[in-house]
């Protein structure tokens, strides 16, 4: 990889304040599981790095009395899954956490890291595919090895989200905090995210160059949430989704008060089901409410190919998350 | 060293063990025994054998146990040194810049690497190419960073050539020459193809269906590459990853414009080749190129992403089927078109129809040729190509029949050894109790199990061309040397094991040295060959070992040479066992030079001691989610006969690596090139799938047992060969999904189920 400097801060203010005024490209590194991935493969080449390993009080997981939890961005997604209190009130999210590549991705890799990491479409990690997300003018996957690319979104680039908290956290409704020199800003992750057909097509998120993502916060869910994060992969022992479901559901005796379905791997961000969680609002908790839900899921949902099998994948996995709340 | 094209028609392995047995031959001996201390005159028979023998089983105390490898600790503890472990003063590191498109006119300008700082050279390889991944260039630097660093400073232009890299490419009209000829072979013809049609034509039953498996990778865990010490003058010593220590020395003493005698290989350690490490390679070429130019050492690994495309691969193939079966469930006949694709290589398939008897037969392989690397030998060539169509096609024709797939495949095997094999691996997998015996399960939308089937075949036997010398210290140590190389299969172990047997001693009495070209000479390790080279030349410099020690020491125990025994630590007299010496003690009567004894592979000697031709069976157990397409392997079954095990550990070790490897192929490998970009998508072990801890089954290994033939047979290969087949019959068995192309990704499946809209 291309030499850099290596900037460690001991606070956030300098961290902050070291990618204020770049005079040349500077990255943000926390765990390094995928930011030096990139590197080695050329696909970004930072002269400097902000190591936000020695930035104290990144690290920690709390809980508020009333059940809201706020998340450091330098928490691992290890200990997120191993957090009791995660366990017990966030389902969906120890499940997630747990389900991310192999327990030694999981033991460095950080959970900001986890939300402003890249695609992994095998057309940008190459380094010779000059494809959209790269500057160049086409989406390689359209007509090409498009297997584990988006059925939904639209394009016009068809990566895939590769986060898992990302679905668990949306469906929890988080937000995230966006800190830069002169102030910082809360933005709900749903928004967070962002189509190629929205912004920067280069960029999958709303961060800015100048800004460290420092906490999650997670609202204390209403009560009686029963949540669940279903993962689908090619390879148990360590892979990204194929498709995903994170499920909240709230049911009020045989019917679903409310539900919120988020896919991930099937679409450029993580993929809040809107008509599937409207087919679930009042419905009977049973077999056919599933099916419905399953087809809501997929609503608009297109292959081109090699990725069509998603759709029926998405559908099932649907299904199988609410036969698990039974 | 011959180990890619596989042998046409499989062969018919003999197991019964009189094929190669000698009559047992006896002498009396008069000697004189004490009886409560009063000498008598007596008579003892003895074995008059002209050669060494394994013995009886029963007698063996190291041989036919579970052995732990000698090598373990020092493997687990990071302390064996690999190749790419080298380090030596004043050695710099190279790296190669492989072409990135299928086939491209390159230039090159090196002036900017050159001046960077810790850069010691950069050599322009090629201009123009004909295979994806090809060096075009080499770098050197004084430590890896400055080599990558050089690398970048290349300044490269690639111009496109048209390319072929899959099959449609290949066959296409307007098609580029991909070899002179064209992109076809020259088809291997066999049997009689009308004969065969009407056969199949009069059958109650018939199939025509197209199977394919994908190009593979070796995924050895380490990458080819040596490091050659070379600073000038008349000596050089080449540290190499390869199945074959002696290849290296011939090769690298011609490139440094040395003589044989000059040249010392090493191997040490070695992290797998899979038939991929015969020789020094590309790689090692370009190695001696930058140490005769710099007379510096050069560290020359490959790095990951270029091993998968420039280091060889098991070639992919396409075979489409026609085949009739009987009412009883023999074939009537079959006629199969194969497509080997091998890249620039042949590709290999052995001859259909595999190992069962198909009635009337046609067949037609020939190879498609691409711009990408040339297919090398991996374990058990051609065989688990050919396995997967086979199986499948009779399953596919029993559940038309409606009959039972165990009982179709007996049907269909003259050999009852595979009967017995196949009954034993049906009764541990729980196929008697199974419900779907003679058709698949349902597509129900949830979980289903099925149950799959297959069997190979190997040869396995040695060669000649190992020696080995056994050494006696007058300390009691022992030490065995033989140039032979560990490919992490256990050759030492087995090396160490035959000696501490031959003298009564334990694993850790013996010290094997191999891996070294100034040891006696060796053979490669391919083709499962090893075992039945190394073990009769190790044996018999055991047992030369053992005649001279025994001559040695019978003035010495009063007795005469034939009736020295050793055994439990102990040296006695037959006719005395209670008058016995320690080990210690006998080895401290020698000269200090202790004794040397020399030993090996003789044709004559060697039939007594080592065998050809094996038999395997393998079941598998999977779980299909209908509903999704996941497939999870819950169970495998192995059974594999190989004569006299030397090492119960190490043949168990072989079957689960072959049903752990075979799973994967099953699963999840394949090459995945972008056409039109012509880029390798895959090269990396990210996106190249191996199967992990998650995927590993319960594993039932078993040694067939009622193989009694006293001869050492290798069985490396044939445990590769059914797995993945068995695989994909158990998806089929379990939901009904036929996917007749490798691998069974939940997409195939899914679309198998019909539940693709
Ligand atoms: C083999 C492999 C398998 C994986 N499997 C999965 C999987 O199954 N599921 C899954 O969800 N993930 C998976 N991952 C991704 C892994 O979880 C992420 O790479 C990891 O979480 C990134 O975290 P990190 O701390 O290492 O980030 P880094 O690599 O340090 O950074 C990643 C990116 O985020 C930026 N960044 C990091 N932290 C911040 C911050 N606080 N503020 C602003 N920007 C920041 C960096 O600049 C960089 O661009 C896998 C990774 C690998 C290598």
């Amino acid at each position: 990889m291309k030499s850099f400097t290596l900037f460690n801060p001991k606070s956030l203010g300098d961290a902050v304040g070291a990618l204020a005024a770049p005079t040349s490209s500077v990255k943000v590194l926390a765990g390094g599981q995928d930011l030096l991935t990139e590197m080695k493969e050329h696909l970004v080449e930072p002269d400097k790095l902000v190591n936000l390993k020695g930035v104290p009080g990144l690290d920690r997981i709390e809980f508020t009395a009333a059940g809201a939890c706020t998340i450091g961005a330098l928490v691992t997604v290890g200990a997120l899954e191993e957090h009791a209190g995660v366990r017990e009130r966030l389902r969906v999210l120890a499940e997630a956490a747990g389900s991310v590549g192999s327990p030694q991705i999981r033991s460095v890799g950080t959970v900001g890291g986890n939300l402003c990491q890249r695609p992994r479409c095998w057309y940008y990690r190459s380094e010779h595919a000059k494809c959209l997300k790269k500057g160049g003018d086409e989406c390689f996957s359209f007509s090409g090895q498009n297997k584990y690319n988006a059925i939904l979104g639209g394009g016009p680039s068809y990566i895939v989200h590769p986060s898992d908290l990302a679905p668990a956290l949306v469906a929890l409704g988080a937000t995230v905090t966006l800190k830069c020199s002169t102030g910082e800003r809360q933005v709900a992750l749903e928004r967070f995210f962002t189509l190629p057909g929205e912004g920067d097509i280069r960029r999958e998120t709303v961060l800015r160059d100048d800004e460290v993502l420092t906490h999650v916060h997670v609202p204390a869910p209403a009560a009686g949430m029963q949540s669940t994060y279903v993962k689908f992969r090619e390879r148990g022992s360590y892979d990204f989704a194929l498709a995903s479901v994170a499920l909240a559901l709230w049911r009020d005796g045989a019917r679903v008060k409310e539900a919120r379905v988020v896919l991930g791997g099937v679409a450029p961000i993580p993929w809040r089901a809107k008509a599937a969680e409207a087919a679930l609002a009042g419905a009977a908790f049973e077999a056919a409410t599933f099916a419905r839900a399953a087809d809501g899921a997929v609503q608009g949902a297109e292959g081109f190919g090699q990725n069509d099998y998603k759709i029926p994948l998405t559908k099932g996995l649907v299904q199988r998350a609410l036969q698990s709340c039974g | 060293m011959s180990t890619n094209e596989p042998t046409g028609a499989p062969l018919a392995p003999n197991q019964d063990p009189k094929a190669q047995e000698k009559p047992r031959k006896t002498r009396k001996i008069k000697t004189t025994k004490d009886v409560n201390g009063v000498p008598q005159e007596i008579e003892i028979e003895v074995e008059d054998v002209d050669g060494p023998r394994w013995g009886e089983r029963k007698d063996l105390k190291v041989l036919n146990t579970e052995l732990r490898r000698v090598d373990g600790p020092v493997k687990v503890t990071g302390r064996a040194r690999y190749t790419h472990d080298v380090r030596l003063p004043g050695m710099v590191y190279a790296r190669l810049l492989c072409c990135p498109y299928p086939s491209a006119e390159v230039t090159i300008d090196v002036q900017d690497a050159l001046k960077l700082p810790g850069v010691e050279a950069a050599i322009v390889l090629e201009t123009k190419t004909r295979f994806l991944g090809q060096p075009i260039a080499v770098v050197a630097g004084r430590t890896s960073d400055h080599a990558d660093d050089a690398l970048r400073a290349l300044k490269v232009t690639y111009k496109p050539l048209p390319w072929a890299v899959d099959r449609a490419q290949a066959l296409a009209e307007g098609a580029p020459n991909v070899r002179k000829n064209g992109n076809k072979g020259k088809p291997g013809q066999n049997g009689d193809r009308a004969e065969a049609e009407a056969a199949i034509a009069a059958a109650p039953a018939k199939l025509e269906a197209t199977y394919s498996v994908p190009v593979q990778h070796h995924a050895s865990l380490e990458t080819h590459g040596v490091v050659i010490d070379y600073r000038g003058g008349e000596e050089a010593t080449v540290y190499i990853s390869t199945q074959w220590t002696f290849a290296a020395v011939g090769q690298v003493a011609e490139l440094l414009g040395l003589k044989a005698n000059q040249v010392t290989a090493i191997v040490e350690h070695m992290g797998g080749g899979f038939g991929s490490k015969f020789d020094l390679g590309s790689e090692g070429a370009v190695a001696c190129r930058v140490a005769k130019e710099l007379k510096k050492p050069v560290h020359l690994m490959l790095r990951r992403p270029d091993e998968f495309v420039m280091a060889g691969n098991r070639s992919g193939n396409r075979v489409t089927y026609k085949a009739g079966m009987n009412a009883d469930g023999t074939l009537a006949g079959l006629v199969a078109n194969a497509e080997k694709f091998g890249g620039l290589g042949d590709g290999s398939m052995a001859r259909p129809p595999y190992v069962y008897s198909a009635g009337k037969t046609y067949s037609e392989v020939v190879a498609v040729y691409t711009n990408t690397d040339s297919n090398r030998a991996m374990r058990a060539p051609g065989h688990p190509q050919a396995s997967f169509g086979m199986e499948a096609v009779l399953d596919e024709l029993a559940y038309q029949l409606g009959l039972d797939l165990l009982e179709v495949r007996k049907a269909n095997l003259k050999d009852k050894v595979w009967h017995r094999q196949l009954e034993r691996v049906a009764k541990e997998i729980g196929w008697f109790e199974h419900p779907h015996r003679t058709k698949p399960g349902p597509n129900s939308g949830g979980k289903e199990l099925g149950i799959g089937f297959g069997i190979s075949t190997w040869g396995g036997g040695g060669s000649g061309g190992t020696e080995c010398d056994v050494q006696l210290a007058k300390d009691g140590s022992v030490t065995v040397s033989v140039g032979t190389q560990d490919l992490g299969t256990g050759s030492r172990t087995l090396v160490t094991a035959i000696v501490a047997e031959e003298f009564g001693l334990q694993l850790g009495d013996v010290v094997a040295r191999i891996g070294n070209s100034r040891l006696p000479s060796a053979t490669g390790s391919g083709g499962s060959t090893t075992t039945g080279s190394l073990s009769p030349a190790v044996k018999d410099a055991a047992w030369n070992a053992r005649n001279a020690f025994a001559e040695h020491l019978a003035p010495i125990l009063k007795t005469e040479a034939a009736l020295v025994r050793f055994a439990g630590g102990k040296v006695f007299s037959q006719a005395n066992p209670n008058a016995a010496m320690t080990w210690k003690q006998a080895c401290a009567t020698l000269r200090d030079a202790g004794l040397n004894a020399h030993g090996k592979w003789d044709k004559d000697r060697a039939a007594a001691l080592m065998g050809n031709g094996v038999h395997g069976a393998q079941a598998a157990k999977v779980e299909v989610d209908t509903l999704t397409g996941r497939v999870r392997v819950l169970e495998m079954v192995g059974i594999q006969d190989c004569g006299l095990p030397i090492n119960r550990t190490a043949v168990r070790s072989q079957l689960n690596g072959g049903m752990v490897q075979s799973l994967s192929y099953a699963l999840f490998e394949e090459r995945v090139i972008d056409p039109v970009l012509g880029l390798a998508l895959n090269a990396n072990f990210e996106d190249y799938k191996l199967a992990g801890p998650s995927e590993i089954p319960k594993m039932t290994s078993i040694i067939d047992d009622d193989d009694q033939r006293s001869a050492t047979i290798g069985m490396a290969e044939p445990a590769i060969v059914p797995g993945h087949s068995a695989i994909a019959n158990a998806v089929h068995n379990a939901c009904g999904a036929r996917v007749r192309d490798l691998p069974l990704t939940p997409d195939k499946v899914l679309a198998a189920l019909g539940r693709i809209a």
